[in-house]
């Protein structure tokens, strides 16, 4: 047992996140019995990264303050405000909590002709689901799942998104789910492809499909390698995401945000934070990518979090970019919608992925 | 036909697709970093309403001469007169159908109605809404959260918000209409009928009927002194022989 | 039932362990449906926009009842609209909310005895109510933060009366009450078609080649004013008459159908406005062609549709209004604006509404007590299923489910729905048919100003399109201007130009407020209420009140606007183009929303002459008729500006063309303000029609009522065409020349002609095209229904 507990003890100690910040504290907290083991776990690199960063808390904390900084941000590009009488003197920065606190309470309504299960369970699965591609994609180097196929596996997982999206459409059974539905189910291809094809176009570059080295190897970030794979690579995602102008099969004003329409209470309130979840995702492969993950002038105090903290701010920065897109332009229709998935983009996938063959083959 | 535009919608090419392009995301990228923020933060702060800006309705009971103008006027029937002690009629205002639209005002001849600028206020009850004349003389109070107030400025290049620590006033100094003195005649005394429509319908007692012993008739009288033009008795006449004249001094 | 109701949903947050984060909560996250029930939504807009941003309170408009906690009604609730309230109500989770701003939905404000409308606090537990006609954004907020507060647990009054007491002790004794203003002829003389000698050399041609060509059809030919003919027909020629304007004198539309109900001589008149868009000289021309048909229950009329496509939804209304059958339109099966539980044939004058009263008296309610719908509560005979069913077109389904096509509901509440209810019919992405179903906000304004005094229409007038309200008012006013030829002074005239054109340049920005949010993009909407605001300040400044300012009567406006308002109007000429340069920028030019609209929802301008439609839209399609220029009325015969047309006929057309149009009222505006302030000052109201109360011609302020109380228009039909932001507003008012209330007053609004255009135009293009032509056109709801 002991040797058992020792054995794991080693692994977790050979693999330690080092914050030298934090270090006096946790020499004080050594003294208490047993800590070291809570200790060591927390700071077990794979158990990091899930629970803490990228993963639970700082994924949990983007979906609680993202949201503001994006109705703030698009607020000021509106000549508005935006929220702000909640705590008013650091601006409503706690709205979401109202927001999720309200949604928490209220009455989750199933309606009759739900698929009544699929209907409750479709919201909470997509939730965890579209937790799994976190795993793989690191920050820094911290990354709880280090494989050679890293960009794969969370290329499959994206994959999966979709999806759950249309389940959440067929356990509604309303008209307006279903227009939403088929019309995400066409998007979805158009934007797959193209996307996929972006995401090779890197691994030939790189030569390699672990996240991890993909991020430590760019002395040059990506995106001035291979624009126009970066730029491919960003439309796709809005696409994936349904940003505008690809708000296609959510269109809150056309078909009453689609899949969504019939979901109330804490249902809701999951899918409402399910495209932030999407953005948190898609902005934190395009940074490891094309931004060069956590690279950054290291911090001395912050030790390995140096990394995990510049991939935080990156990854930030393309989310807002991502969603500021809505103040930006309207919606396509859905024809225009694939049919720049399919023609243009697709061209510039393929271009992107010559521009990397060539780049290859010079350098 | 003359002086007509024709407008045609130019044809895009690339370059002016990536052009509007760069034109949408510049607009917005430079109003991120200079907005120009249009917000009144109500109600932390309110907006400065001018002084001719139709509120909630105020009454004098001293300037009105019961005149009824005011509830024939309203559009929408929110005035209804009542008795008061004094036996004369006096408005009362139903906000729960008032539009707002100041007939009653611009009606009132004596200028016993005037405006405020309340407008902001939230009633638990329709019932509620129903105010009688004691509650129009004095000036209510509102819950007021307000500690500055906006002005919209507008100058020849943009809009700009005027903000001023103090707080703007709800009440301002009626403008009272200009006089015309009208008085009430009778054109025809010969088809009169001596009906007493008009002294029953007088409110200040201008109209009053003589009983003449030797004849046994009734003689109808207006005294011209009492007589506030209120033009009641002239609407009511039943052989449509009074008439509303313009005082000659 | 409302007060448990209401009680259940405070209690509901007070409950429980975690009530006080469940308060905090609930509090701060008030999200109003976005269920737009009538014209208080503008108000709503303005709230929600970046002139007030209701989003500070943590109030976010939302458009899906599932997922928002709070409905703030706007406005009236018509018996067609109660339905549709509480089905949005039942939609909502717990607790829910429920604010009614805006009188109409208190006691019915301006149609509080109208045939349509109900109470909302009957239907759904209200919680709040916020008094206006409209209401103020600021009201709007109050009423949210005065939920906040009893959400706190805190029972608050947002006004305090303090009493006083009435002096007391008077020497009279008992009063006769003053008897209605209202003078009735008993018997009136309705005749439409009253010769009147004008200076009119092109309307003698006219009426001699009329003659000519309807040789043994017609029974009289008058000219009743300048540009207005009558022509009576019998009922048996009406169609070869018709037939023969319409192929030899190529009037090509209608601009109004009507009906007019006698029940003394039992008959009814029938007429039908004509023009013509082809023909230059017959433009201005208006053709009343009218004949008599007999009083019966259902009586018989051959519809013109298959002459003029475009009086078809007017058919099909006036089969509502008075029960007349048009054979031959294929809309007679069932009601087109009403609602099932609306009385039969309101229009019919033996139908008769509440009677106003002018004092209190006890026991008399202060509005009459307006049962709500019959299935308010859950009536037993009803079960659970068909409870609140909305009417689903079950023919509509089957024939589609035959041909393979998917049929979807859409609207009123609908976040890119407005008012309207609309069956689409799909096959695939393509649209294959959309079935209009209008009437949510038909408050019955022609009734209504058929029991009013001629000044108490002002009001009434404006409310259909409170976004483009001078222009309405201005309308009606010049129909009794025209019937009582009054001249209007300069000043007058120039001022009465300035409003109209801010109010055509605010209606433009509404539209482009709207338009934005249809397309999914917040900044156009915020950008263009950022101007907005600004075309309303200018408004109060002027009259007072933002939105509903009825400030133009007969012979002039209510008073002369100072200087400082002048100068703050010129500014704003200069001022307005840094933001709309913004505004263009971001949405206008923005390729993405070129795409969507360009070849999008295209009209020719055959299809547009034969559908009917009015204003920029018309122009968009290639029509050079712009009443303005038309018929220059006011001071635009004065000023330097252009009208604008387009060929393209798309969506892209009509935005542009419209975008152009409000440059070219910026001109105006500029043109006239600046010709105003080099006037000398001077009345503003016509000393004619002042008679003894002349010194109120600068300020009717004090002498309203005694002026233009006992308004009698000469006997006849006065027919008045405006050109409004959206397009012609036509105003016929009939008068008996005995009572000074109107005999009959008829309403055509762009918005309601326009409707045909935006079903006809939308077909056979994509789903989401639909917005795109729905937004083109500036559908605004209320202003369809009347």
């Amino acid at each position: 047992m002991m040797e058992m507990i020792n054995g794991l003890m080693n692994t977790m100690l050979s693999n330690q996140v080092s914050i030298p910040l934090i270090e006096p504290m946790l020499d004080m907290l050594q003294g208490i019995p047993m800590m070291g083991y809570m200790i060591a776990l927390v700071l077990w690199k794979p158990f990091f990264a899930i629970v803490i960063c990228p993963g639970l808390t700082v994924g949990g904390v983007s979906l609680l303050f993202f949201p503001w900084i994006e109705r703030k941000l698009c607020a000021r590009i509106q000549w508005r405000v935006g929220p702000h009488e909640i705590v008013w003197w650091l601006g409503g920065v706690i709205q979401i909590l109202a927001d999720t606190l309200r949604f928490l309470f209220q009455e989750v309504i199933v309606h009759k002709d739900a698929h009544k299960r699929y209907f409750l369970q479709f919201p909470f699965l997509t939730f965890i689901a579209f937790l799994l591609p976190l795993l793989f994609i690191p920050a820094g180097n911290i990354v709880a799942i280090k494989t050679p196929y890293g960009l794969q596996i969370v290329l499959l997982l994206l994959c999966l998104f979709p999806l759950f999206v249309m389940g959440l459409g067929w356990a509604s059974n309303s008209r307006f789910a279903y227009i939403g539905t088929v019309r995400e189910a066409f998007v979805y291809f158009a934007e797959e492809v193209p996307f996929i094809i972006a995401a090779l176009a890197m691994i030939i570059l790189y030569k390699t499909s672990d996240l991890t080295l993909m991020a430590s190897e760019q002395c040059i970030p990506g995106i001035i390698l291979n624009p126009i794979a970066a730029l491919t690579f960003f439309i796709a995602a809005a696409m994936a995401t349904s940003r505008m102008p690809f708000e296609i099969a959510e269109s809150d004003q056309e078909l009453c945000a689609g899949p969504h329409v019939e979901y109330s209470g804490i249902a809701f309130g999951l899918i409402y934070v399910l495209c932030y979840e999407k953005g948190y995702i898609i902005s934190g492969l395009m940074t490891v990518l094309f931004l060069g993950g956590g690279a950054g002038p290291a911090i001395p105090y912050l030790g390995d979090l140096s990394g995990a903290f510049w991939f935080i701010l990156k990854t930030y920065f393309v989310m807002t970019t991502l969603f500021v897109l809505r103040t930006i332009y309207p919606r396509y229709r859905l024809d225009q919608g694939l049919k720049i998935g399919w023609s243009p983009m697709l061209i510039m996938a393929l271009i992107a992925l010559a521009v990397s063959l060539v780049e290859v083959a010079v350098i | 036909m003359s002086g007509m535009k024709k407008v045609v919608a130019p044809e895009y090419n690339l370059s002016d697709k990536i052009k509007t392009h760069a034109y949408a995301i510049g607009t917005a990228m430079e109003e991120s970093v200079y907005p120009h923020t249009a917000t009144v933060l109500y109600p932390r702060e309110k907006k400065k309403m001018p002084d001719n800006f139709r509120g909630y309705i105020l009454f004098d009971p001293d300037k009105c001469i019961s005149c009824f103008n005011c509830s024939f006027v309203c559009p929408a029937n929110a005035i209804r007169m009542k008795e008061a002690p004094n036996n004369r009629y006096y408005p009362t205002i139903d906000y729960g159908k008032c539009i707002f639209c100041h007939f009653c005002i611009d009606s009132c001849s004596g200028g016993a109605l005037r405006t405020t600028k309340i407008h902001d206020v939230a009633y638990k009850d329709v019932d509620e809404m129903f105010t009688s004349t004691e509650e129009m003389i004095e000036p209510p109070e509102i819950i007021r959260e307000d500690k500055k107030s906006v002005e919209y400025v507008i100058d020849e290049t943009d809009l700009h918000l005027k903000r001023k620590k103090e707080r703007d006033g709800l009440f301002v100094e009626a403008v009272p209409p200009v006089e015309i003195p009208m008085v009430s005649q009778c054109v025809d005394r010969g088809s009169c009928l001596a009906c007493k429509i008009c002294e029953r319908v007088c409110e200040s007692g201008a109209a009053s009927s003589v009983v003449e012993e030797a004849t046994m008739t009734v003689k109808m009288a207006i005294d011209a002194e009492k007589c506030t033009g209120c033009g009641l008795c002239v609407k009511e006449c039943s052989m449509q022989i009074l008439r509303l004249v313009r005082v000659r001094k | 039932m409302e007060e448990e109701e209401k009680d259940r949903n405070i209690r509901n947050v007070h409950s429980g362990i975690l009530s006080p984060l469940r308060r905090w909560g609930t509090k701060w996250s008030l999200w109003p449906c976005h269920f737009l029930t009538s014209c208080c939504g503008v108000e709503l807009a303005h709230a929600g926009a970046c002139g007030f941003d209701m989003e500070r309170l943590g109030t976010l408009n939302m458009g899906i009842s599932r997922q928002t906690n709070f409905i703030i009604v706007e406005g009236t609730i018509t018996r067609k609209m109660a339905r549709a309230l509480r089905i949005v109500w039942e939609q909502m989770p717990e607790p829910r909310f429920v604010n009614v701003i805006g009188a109409c939905g208190q006691r019915g404000g301006i149609f509080w005895n109208s045939y349509n409308v109900t109470y909302p606090w009957k239907i759904v537990p209200v919680d709040f109510f916020i008094p206006g006609c409209p209401i103020t954004p600021e009201g709007l907020i109050r009423g949210v933060r005065a939920i906040q507060e009893k959400i706190d647990g805190k029972d608050i009054t947002t006004i305090k009366f303090k009493k006083v007491e009435l002096p007391s002790g008077g020497e009279l004794e008992e009063r006769m009450v003053p008897t209605t203003p209202k003078l009735l002829a008993p018997t009136p003389e309705v005749k439409i078609d009253v010769k009147k000698s004008v200076d009119w050399a092109f309307g003698n041609e006219l009426k001699g080649r009329l003659k000519r060509e309807l040789e043994g059809l017609y029974e009289s030919i008058t000219i009743t004013d300048t540009n207005r003919i009558a022509i009576r027909a019998t009922q048996e020629k009406f169609m070869d008459v018709a037939q023969r304007l319409s192929d030899i004198m190529k009037m090509d539309h209608v601009k109004n159908v009507n009906v007019i109900d006698v029940p003394h001589e039992r008959k009814y008149i029938v007429e039908y406005m004509v023009s013509s868009y082809s023909v230059d000289e017959l433009m201005p021309v208006i053709t009343t062609v009218f004949t008599e048909i007999r009083r019966e229950a259902e009586p018989e009329f051959p519809s013109l549709t298959s002459l003029w496509e475009s009086a078809n939804y007017s058919e099909r209304e006036m089969h509502d209004f008075f029960g007349v059958r048009f054979e031959g339109n294929e809309g007679m099966k069932g009601k087109f604006l009403l609602a099932p539980d609306t009385p039969e044939t309101p229009l019919r004058k033996d139908f008769k509404i509440e009677e106003e009263r002018y004092v209190i008296e006890e026991g008399v309610p202060l509005t009459p007590p307006i049962d709500p719908p019959q299935y308010i509560p859950h009536p037993s005979s009803v079960s659970e299923e068909e409870y609140l069913k909305m009417p689903a077109y079950e023919d509509v389904v089957e024939e589609a489910e035959k041909n393979d096509e998917f049929v979807a509901f859409i609207g009123p509440h609908h976040a890119g729905s407005g008012h309207l209810r609309w069956v689409m019919r799909m096959k695939g992405d393509v649209i294959v048919d959309v079935i209009p179903d209008p009437g949510y906000v038909h408050r019955g304004i022609e009734k209504l100003a058929e029991n009013r005094l001629y000044i108490q229409n002002i009001p009434l007038a404006e409310r259909p399109n409170i976004t483009d309200c001078i222009n309405m008012n201005l309308g009606y006013v010049r129909a009794i201007e025209d019937a009582l030829g009054t001249e209007v002074p300069e000043r007058a005239k120039y001022m009465r130009t300035i409003m109209a054109e801010l109010s055509r340049i605010g209606a433009f920005f509404y539209d482009m407020g709207i338009f934005p949010l249809f397309m999914g993009h917040s900044s156009g909407f915020m950008y263009s209420f950022a101007i907005r605001e600004m075309v309303l300040e200018l408004i109060v400044r002027m009259t007072g009140s933002r939105c509903t300012p009825s400030f133009i009567i007969p012979g002039g406006i209510r008073r002369d606007i100072p200087d400082d308002v002048l100068d703050l109007t010129r500014n704003f000429t200069t001022a307005i183009n840094k933001r709309l340069k913004k505004f263009e920028n971001i949405f206008v030019n923005n390729p993405v929303l070129i795409s969507r609209m360009k070849d999008v929802g295209v009209l020719t301008r055959e299809e547009a002459i034969k559908f009917g439609i009015v204003g920029p839209f018309l122009r968009a399609s290639g029509v050079e008729y712009d009443v303005r220029k038309v018929a220059p009325y006011e001071v635009y015969d004065k000023l330097d500006w252009e009208a604008t047309t387009g060929d393209a006929g798309d969506c892209l057309g009509r935005i542009f063309g419209r975008l152009e149009e409000i440059k070219q009222s910026v001109r105006i505006v500029k043109q006239a303000v600046d010709a105003v302030r080099e006037m000398p000052r001077g009345n503003v109201i016509s000393e004619e029609i002042l008679g003894d109360y002349k010194e109120a011609s600068g300020d009717i302020k004090g002498y309203l009522y005694n002026v233009y109380g006992n308004l009698v228009l000469p006997k006849g039909e006065w027919t008045s065409v405006t050109e409004s932001a959206r397009g012609t507003v036509l105003y016929s008012i009939i008068s008996d020349g005995e009572s000074n209330v109107p005999y009959r007053v008829r309403v055509i609004t762009p918005c309601w002609m326009n409707l045909r255009g935006i079903i006809e135009a939308s077909k056979g293009g994509r789903v989401a095209d639909f917005w795109t032509v729905y937004a083109s056109f500036g559908y605004f709801p209320p202003e369809a229904d009347r």
